[in-house]
């Protein structure tokens, strides 16, 4: 079985753009790689195909396509298969049913999700109904990770999102910080990992780069491959791929959170 | 890119993928069905189906189950079900409501752990086709290992073709399909009388949808009767789907039970045309069989699914059917069949029985006959 893992983590805190540069990693390392942007904006592989927006399932589905894989799955940089879900524009229908949909959809015409060694989900900042735990429901998620910065709230996310996963009986395999340049950062979502019974794997700084190379299309990886903070993603990439351990998280109460993110 | 071609919207409600999955589990000899989903949905087959000795329950979500999700709900029932009924076989069936919010049935099954086979069917009521909640009942039902991949494929087969037959000349036919009740029975049994008398060679076939048999089989009895009275010359020939050798426990006790009533009755059954699931075939069979032997025949009687036989053979007839669908007339017309009569509520009335009930245009045949 291919190791599937999902990345939470607060709205806008860099899911996606850690999702795109450790999947770049992996096809570097030669490791077949499999990315599904679960989220309506559908933004999740656009950095590893050149700035190319590719037709997603629910767009598809809705013209009444009778869908083949070949339509839904491209190849990226140095072949990572891109799908992306896509969905309904904010405020209509129901995004989460979408997922659910298109999950069952791509089981049963792809292999994309079987035949691979990393699968990434990359999933919304707010996992709003059933329909976005759609992948962990249907067994097809078995580590996840929690991205956020230092300061309370991505922190209060981070929480909530563990609140989730017990629920669910999933296994947070690690914590990834994903830096704001706040002070003390690396210090205190050291601490809350250990008091949520997980550790930190990563600390990336914050990079003008990551954002300069997403504008032009790209990852940092297939951009800036010398610069630091690609080296940043790929050490973060070979712990993934490397990680066996992985322990449901035991959330912390909102006082706890509080004193622990008190600078 | 390969588009689809649009199916075109159809306005008239359609059976229920739901309700298809529910009879589907009964004909698997299920005991208690749980619905996980509104406590009305599928209101008036849950209580039929209790007819036929399922229990079907509900978890009666509502409001605030449809926002913080029915998982308790669903695990609370399915601990009742197992105390209160003591079942040897479990259905789980969902509904919009539970499938929209994204409602997992299985985990459920992992939190009760019963010790009796589950089925966890995951339906909506929103495919263009019911079959497809035949085709994911019985896809859970292989998966519990309750029928065969034999079986699986066989149903799968058949469905599509009843997927067909209804997109041809059935209830998936047309944009709107106004109801109507037919033509008047009393003329039409006048009209078959007329022609007995006269002696005319008949054809007289049940190709019927499953427990609806029941009360087809009534029709083809008496117009045997009748006509064996009426025209001793007129040479009718019986055809039937009641083979009891295939098809899924229910509908093998069901076959078997009617072909014995009509052959303890008098009635030959001159031609076996399939099951009572293969309806959708069966009429190919029959088509087969008349255009080999019966060609020349000066009528035919059809019940059940008449609009499953093809017109090939039975163009030159003098065609009379018996639907149970209002909205099967106009089809049914347009196909070319001169007497298109609807025994209503037909359905109801063949749960719960092992044996052959009254029908209307039998009854009025009958009566008819003792008068001429
Ligand atoms: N380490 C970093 N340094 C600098 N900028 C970053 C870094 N990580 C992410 N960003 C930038 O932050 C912005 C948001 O990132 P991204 O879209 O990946 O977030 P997300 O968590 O996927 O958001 P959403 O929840 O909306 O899907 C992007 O413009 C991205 O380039
Ligand atoms: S809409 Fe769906 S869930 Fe609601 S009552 Fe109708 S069939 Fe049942
Ligand atoms: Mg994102």
């Amino acid at each position: 079985m291919p190791k599937q893992i999902a990345i939470y983590g607060k709205g806008g805190i860099g899911k996606s753009s850690t999702a795109s540069n450790v999947a770049a990693a992996c096809a570097d390392e030669g490791h077949r790689v499999t990315i599904i942007g679960c989220d309506p904006k559908s933004d999740s592989s656009i950095t590893l195909l050149r700035g190319r927006r590719i037709p997603t399932i629910m767009d598809l589905m809705r013209q009444g396509m009778d869908i083949r894989e070949e339509d839904i799955v491209f190849s990226g940089y140095k072949g990572v298969r891109c799908v992306e879900i896509g969905g309904p524009e904010p405020g209509i229908g129901c995004a989460g049913r979408g997922i659910i949909v298109a999950i069952g959809l791509l089981k049963k015409i792809s292999k994309a999700i079987e035949d691979t060694d990393l699968v990434i989900y990359d999933v919304p900042g707010d996992i709003v109904c059933g329909g976005f735990v759609a992948p962990v429901k249907k067994g097809l998620v078995n580590e996840a990770y929690v991205l956020t910065s230092g300061e309370y709230m991505p922190l209060y996310a981070a929480n909530n999102i563990c609140k989730g996963l017990s629920r669910l009986e999933m296994t947070l395999n690690g914590v990834i910080c994903n830096s704001r340049g706040a002070p003390n950062e690396e210090n205190i979502v050291s601490g809350f990992a250990k008091e949520i019974g997980s550790r930190l794997i990563a600390f990336i700084p914050k990079d003008v780069l990551v954002q300069t190379c997403e504008r032009e299309g790209f990852s940092v990886i297939e951009k800036a491959p010398d610069s630091g903070i690609a080296e940043v993603y790929r050490k973060l990439a070979q712990s993934i791929m490397e990680n066996k351990e992985g322990k449901i998280p035991t959330p912390l109460d909102d006082s706890k959170l509080r004193e622990l993110t008190r600078i | 890119m390969p588009v689809k071609e649009k199916e075109p919207l159809i306005m008239h409600p359609r059976p229920s993928s739901i309700v298809a999955a529910l009879y589907t589990l009964r004909d698997l000899d299920t005991d208690v069905v749980i619905l996980h989903g509104p406590p009305g949905c599928c209101f008036k087959h849950a209580r039929l189906l209790e007819e036929d000795g399922m229990r079907v329950v509900t978890t009666s979500l509502d409001e605030s189950g449809f926002v913080f999700g029915g998982h308790d709900s669903l695990v609370e029932v399915l601990e009742k079900v197992i105390r209160r009924f003591n079942p040897k076989r479990i259905g789980i069936v969902g509904t919009c409501a539970s499938m929209i919010i994204g409602e997992e049935l299985h985990e459920a099954v992992m939190d009760v752990q019963p010790d009796v086979p589950v089925i966890e069917v995951e339906v909506h009521a929103g495919y263009r086709d019911n079959t497809k909640g035949v085709i994911i009942a019985l896809e859970s039902a292989l998966a519990a290992g309750i029928i065969s991949e034999a079986e699986f494929e066989r149903q799968k087969a058949l469905l599509k073709e009843a997927t067909m037959v209804e997109k041809r000349h059935g209830a998936a036919s047309k944009e709107y399909l106004a109801p109507s009740r037919g033509d008047l029975k009393f003329k039409v049994a006048g009209r078959l009388l007329e022609l007995m008398k006269q002696g005319k060679k008949g054809l007289n076939i049940l190709n019927a949808k499953k427990e609806t048999a029941f009360m087809f089989a009534d029709i083809n009895l008496d117009v045997a009767e009748v006509a064996g009275k009426t025209g001793p010359g007129s040479q009718i020939i019986n055809m039937a789907n009641l083979d009891e050798n295939v098809g899924l426990p229910k509908n093998r006790r069901n076959a078997s039970e009617i072909k014995e009533e009509l052959i303890r009755k008098g009635m030959d059954i001159h031609h076996i045309t399939g099951g009572l699931d293969e309806y959708p075939i069966a009429g190919d069979t029959a088509s087969r069989i008349i255009g080999e032997k019966y060609q020349d025949f000066d009528f035919a009687v059809i019940t059940g699914v008449p609009h499953a036989l093809p017109m090939d053979h039975l163009k030159n007839m003098e065609l009379f059917s018996i639907t149970n669908g209002p909205r099967q007339v106009v089809p049914l017309k347009e196909m070319g069949h001169q007497h298109v009569m609807v025994e209503i509520d037909l359905h109801p009335k063949t749960l719960g029985v092992n044996h052959i009930v009254e029908s209307e245009f039998g009854a009025t045949l009958r009566e008819m006959s003792k008068g001429a």
